[in-house]
């Protein structure tokens, strides 16, 4: 049937750009047009980061009613307008602008990384995850039996898979029993509904599917296959029947929200009902990636360059938020993990910190600070954010629009610092997403105030170590120590200590350090 | 009135048809059931009966790739009262009852191409649609099979003025009979195709005897009357084509003997043309640009005139009407 709405995938490009036109003319773009000739079912050769924004595009205007475009792109000026007593601001972007709840879960396919689900009962997080495993060329048949539904009686046989009974009673060596494993296992999309019903002890088992790919019952071990993982959870706080442990919680690299449906496409409800239609059932064969897309489009994410200026921003940013001065006697222990570890009452490390200024200083706001796990998300759906736009580098907004998702409950707030007490600032309490993207840009106009895109003299000195030490004299050597010496005491000369300058004088002791080893070393030759 | 065999197949599967057309109601804002109802009377009906004429068994199957054919035109107000023009609707008239043979035997993939050929050539701005279906209609009764319909049709789209498509055109030629080849490129004098080829293929200007072919062509114009540009257009040459800044707009220009087309370009591709545009020399006095020996008379004031040229062809571009005049370089 040549008609068929939820089947339909345009053909026009979906990230249209003048300059990639080809200018190589093909006559047969005469007979490419409105109306599908046979030749439209031919399977065409298509770009992966092409296939993923059509996938997208398919998911946003026929599988997803009422999608929200809250992950904004400018081309020039945007349209606002200031609405109501509250002064909140309506943007109106001027860019191609994207849905999280769509485009978060596919980057989480393209990268098979691991992605939750959160919101209320009935908004659609588990039709969302079955979208994805059928991405992945599961029927939907499939990735339903093969979903996980979390509840309390969860036994970790149920997650893995049961011991071979004949084998229980005849082995006469571990090694013998032979393990039924779970299906699901094998699925190159995993899908864990309600993770927060699951007891605690089976969440253990689960975190070691998540962490390290295998399942291990009575020492069987089955290696699963590497892929992306989708949860969901009514209450991003673990508030199901058992608290989610930490480090599970740790291993989810995106938090995204099933934002409310918004009754105005009520209409569209109404047509999947008469019609019986199921979208999930329905999706396009050509948007089906095999799992060596999956792979190529994996290297391609990994190829996407970080120019220095982004990196940059996302060190300064990242070293805002682990310094606590008075958690440590020892430099290198000034941390807010040094006092989390010691187990310390939070509202008596920050009342003795003083001196700072606690509104200005970024640090204040969070309770903690940011793990290498959280940068390396950070980076890693930067770059595939960069290349589902079609991009071969990361652009500063690339790395601003997805900081939220990655950081969603990794940087947790101090909702008793003096920021939150303003009350403009009031919203950033509930709203995490945009507490986080404020907390970006806060950090990005001190980076500009600092004027650190030109004047970053650690930053030259680390450029001028990692030219390597070859050929460089005692001379040289001892002219480097004594510019790092000389730095530092500019750096403290006078000034408060916050977390970006910490961060740069560790970085300058290493330096210190190397060039003093290696100095060591060219006087004993 | 629809014929009695087009309403038997209608009829006999009129849930489904209907079906189809809620289904087109929901995808399409603008499709109306008045209009729709309309097109199949004047347009799919005298389709319908070409085929009855060819072989009925294929009737109900060609009424179906028709209908929906149709429902997406409507929809897409391709044709019917809102459609921009009526060209489409006279050629599901004139032009498709003639290739009943091929929309018998492929009616989907048919019908389609030609319905995407006609959209796509009124969409070129200059291109004469009025040429190319006329054309076809002649050649029609000559093509046997869907592919030497597909090439005779990019023949006549590069010359009812797609300049664009002229080599494309030119190479897919190849694929058909001598005579055939020969006739949709309006050279049913010569007697070789190979010798036709050689002097077509080498000169864009190259006309013949042809009324379709002119020496000269005309692009762009005044963005407040219609045209292209919304400043006087800078013009440089790369190759055989030319790169146009217009405001904060860059076009790739195409221009041969059967028209002049632009195309969206890049601000890298016209920067890149400096470095590539080869060396021209002329002089503009007493209304008249002056290159060798050569005297062309000019419709513009001098003052303003921006002057450069390709192997084949000569742009000028006047900021006073903001119209890019092209000429073959050549001397016939």
């Amino acid at each position: 049937m040549a008609f068929d709405f939820f089947r339909k995938i345009s053909r026009a490009p979906t990230n249209p750009r003048a300059t990639v036109r080809p200018r190589e003319f093909d006559v047969a773009d005469l007979y490419r047009g409105p109306v599908a000739d046979s030749d439209e079912r031919e399977p065409v050769d298509t770009q992966l980061d092409e296939k993923l924004r059509q996938a997208y595009f398919w998911i946003v205007n026929k599988a997803i009613i009422s999608p929200h475009y809250d992950i904004e792109y400018n081309d020039g000026p945007a349209q606002t307008f200031t609405v109501g007593d509250s002064k909140r601001v309506l943007t109106l972007p001027s860019g191609q602008s994207y849905s999280s709840y769509v485009l978060l879960p596919l980057l989480t396919f393209a990268t098979r990384r691991k992605c939750l689900f959160v919101g209320g009962p009935g908004r659609g997080k588990t039709a969302s995850a079955i979208l994805m495993g059928v991405l992945a060329g599961a029927s939907v048949r499939e990735v339903r039996r093969a979903m996980q539904h979390g509840h309390p009686q969860m036994t970790i046989a149920d997650l893995l898979g049961n011991p071979l009974p004949a084998d229980l009673i005849n082995a006469k060596d571990m090694a013998e029993i032979r393990i039924a494993w779970r299906s699901w296992l094998s699925m190159r999309v995993k899908i864990v509904d309600e993770y927060n019903r699951i007891p605690t002890r089976t969440q253990s088992a689960l975190l070691t599917v998540m962490g390290d790919n295998y399942a291990e019952v009575l020492n069987q071990v089955f290696e699963c296959p590497e892929s992306a993982w989708f949860l969901t959870a009514n209450d991003e706080q673990g508030g199901g029947n058992y608290q989610v442990i930490e480090a599970l919680r740790d291993r989810i690299d995106v938090i995204v929200q099933a934002l409310a449906f918004n009754p105005r496409f009520l209409e569209e409800l109404l047509v999947r009902i008469e019609e019986e239609v199921r979208p999930e059932e329905l999706m396009p064969p050509e948007l089906i990636f095999t799992a060596e897309e999956v792979d190529a489009m994996g290297r391609d994410i990994r190829a996407v360059e970080v120019p220095e200026g982004v990196r940059r921003r996302l060190e300064f940013f990242a070293s805002q938020f682990e310094l606590a001065e008075m958690a440590g006697g020892q430099f290198e222990y000034m941390t807010k993990d040094t006092a989390r570890l010691s187990g310390i009452a939070w509202h008596e490390l920050a009342a003795a910190d003083n001196g700072r200024d606690r509104m200005k200083d970024l640090g204040c706001q969070t309770r903690n600070g940011l793990s290498v796990r959280n940068l390396m998300t950070l980076l890693l759906y930067a770059k595939a954010l960069a290349y589902f736009r079609g991009n071969a580098e990361v652009e500063l907004e690339d790395l601003r629009q997805v900081l939220p998702f990655a950081l969603h409950d990794k940087l947790q707030p101090d909702p008793d610092a003096p920021f939150f007490a303003l009350p403009e600032n009031a919203p950033y309490r509930t709203d995490r997403v945009s507490w986080l993207r404020r907390l970006f840009d806060l950090a990005n106009d001190e980076y500009l105030r600092l004027d650190l895109d030109r004047t970053d003299a650690v930053g030259e000195l680390a450029k001028q170590f990692a030219l390597g030490l070859d050929g460089v004299g005692e001379r040289d050597t001892r002219a480097r120590l004594a510019r790092i010496e000389k730095l530092i005491g500019e750096l403290v000369k006078g000034r408060k200590l916050y977390g970006h300058l910490y961060d740069d004088l560790l970085k300058l002791k290493y330096l210190h350090q190397r060039y003093t080893n290696y100095l060591a070393w060219l006087r004993a030759q | 009135m629809i014929s009695q065999a087009f309403a038997d197949v209608l009829a006999a599967g009129r849930n489904g048809f209907n079906h189809r057309v809620r289904e087109a109601q929901r995808i399409f804002p603008a499709f109306r059931a008045e209009a729709f109802l309309r097109f199949l009377e004047e347009g799919v009906d005298g389709v319908a009966v070409a085929v009855e004429q060819v072989d009925r068994s294929r009737l109900p199957a060609t009424v179906l790739a028709a209908y929906d054919v149709a429902l997406e035109l409507v929809g897409r107000s391709l044709v019917g009262p809102a459609a921009r023009s009526q060209v489409l609707a006279e050629a599901w008239r004139g032009l498709f009852p003639r290739l009943a043979r091929l929309i018998t035997a492929h009616p989907t993939q048919v019908l389609g191409m030609l319905s995407n050929a006609i959209t796509h050539i009124e969409g070129i701005a200059g291109a004469r649609i009025s040429q190319w279906t006329e054309e076809m209609t002649a050649l029609a009764p000559h093509l046997e099979t869907v592919e030497q319909l597909r090439i005779a049709g990019q023949v006549l789209a590069w010359r009812s003025g797609a300049a664009h498509f002229r080599a494309g055109a030119i190479a897919a030629a190849a694929a058909l009979p001598e005579a055939l080849a020969l006739r949709a490129f309006g050279a049913g004098d010569w007697s070789s195709w190979q010798a036709f080829r050689n002097d077509v293929e080498h000169d864009p200007w190259w006309g013949d005897d042809d009324l379709h072919a002119m020496r000269e062509r005309r692009v762009g114009s005044f963005s407040g009357f219609g045209g292209q540009f919304a400043t006087p257009p800078e013009i440089r040459a790369a190759g055989e084509v030319f790169f146009v800044k217009s405001g904060d707009r860059y076009f790739l220009l195409i221009a041969d003997a059967y028209g002049a087309v632009l195309q969206p370009a890049g601000a890298d591709e016209f920067e890149h043309a400096i470095v590539v545009q080869p060396r021209f020399d002329y002089s503009l006095r007493d209304g008249m640009l002056r290159v060798g020996s050569r005297r062309i008379d000019l419709d513009v004031p001098e003052p303003g005139l921006a002057v450069c040229a390709s192997a084949a062809t000569i742009a000028i571009a006047s900021p006073y009407t903001h119209a890019i005049r092209l000429l073959a370089r050549g001397e016939r």
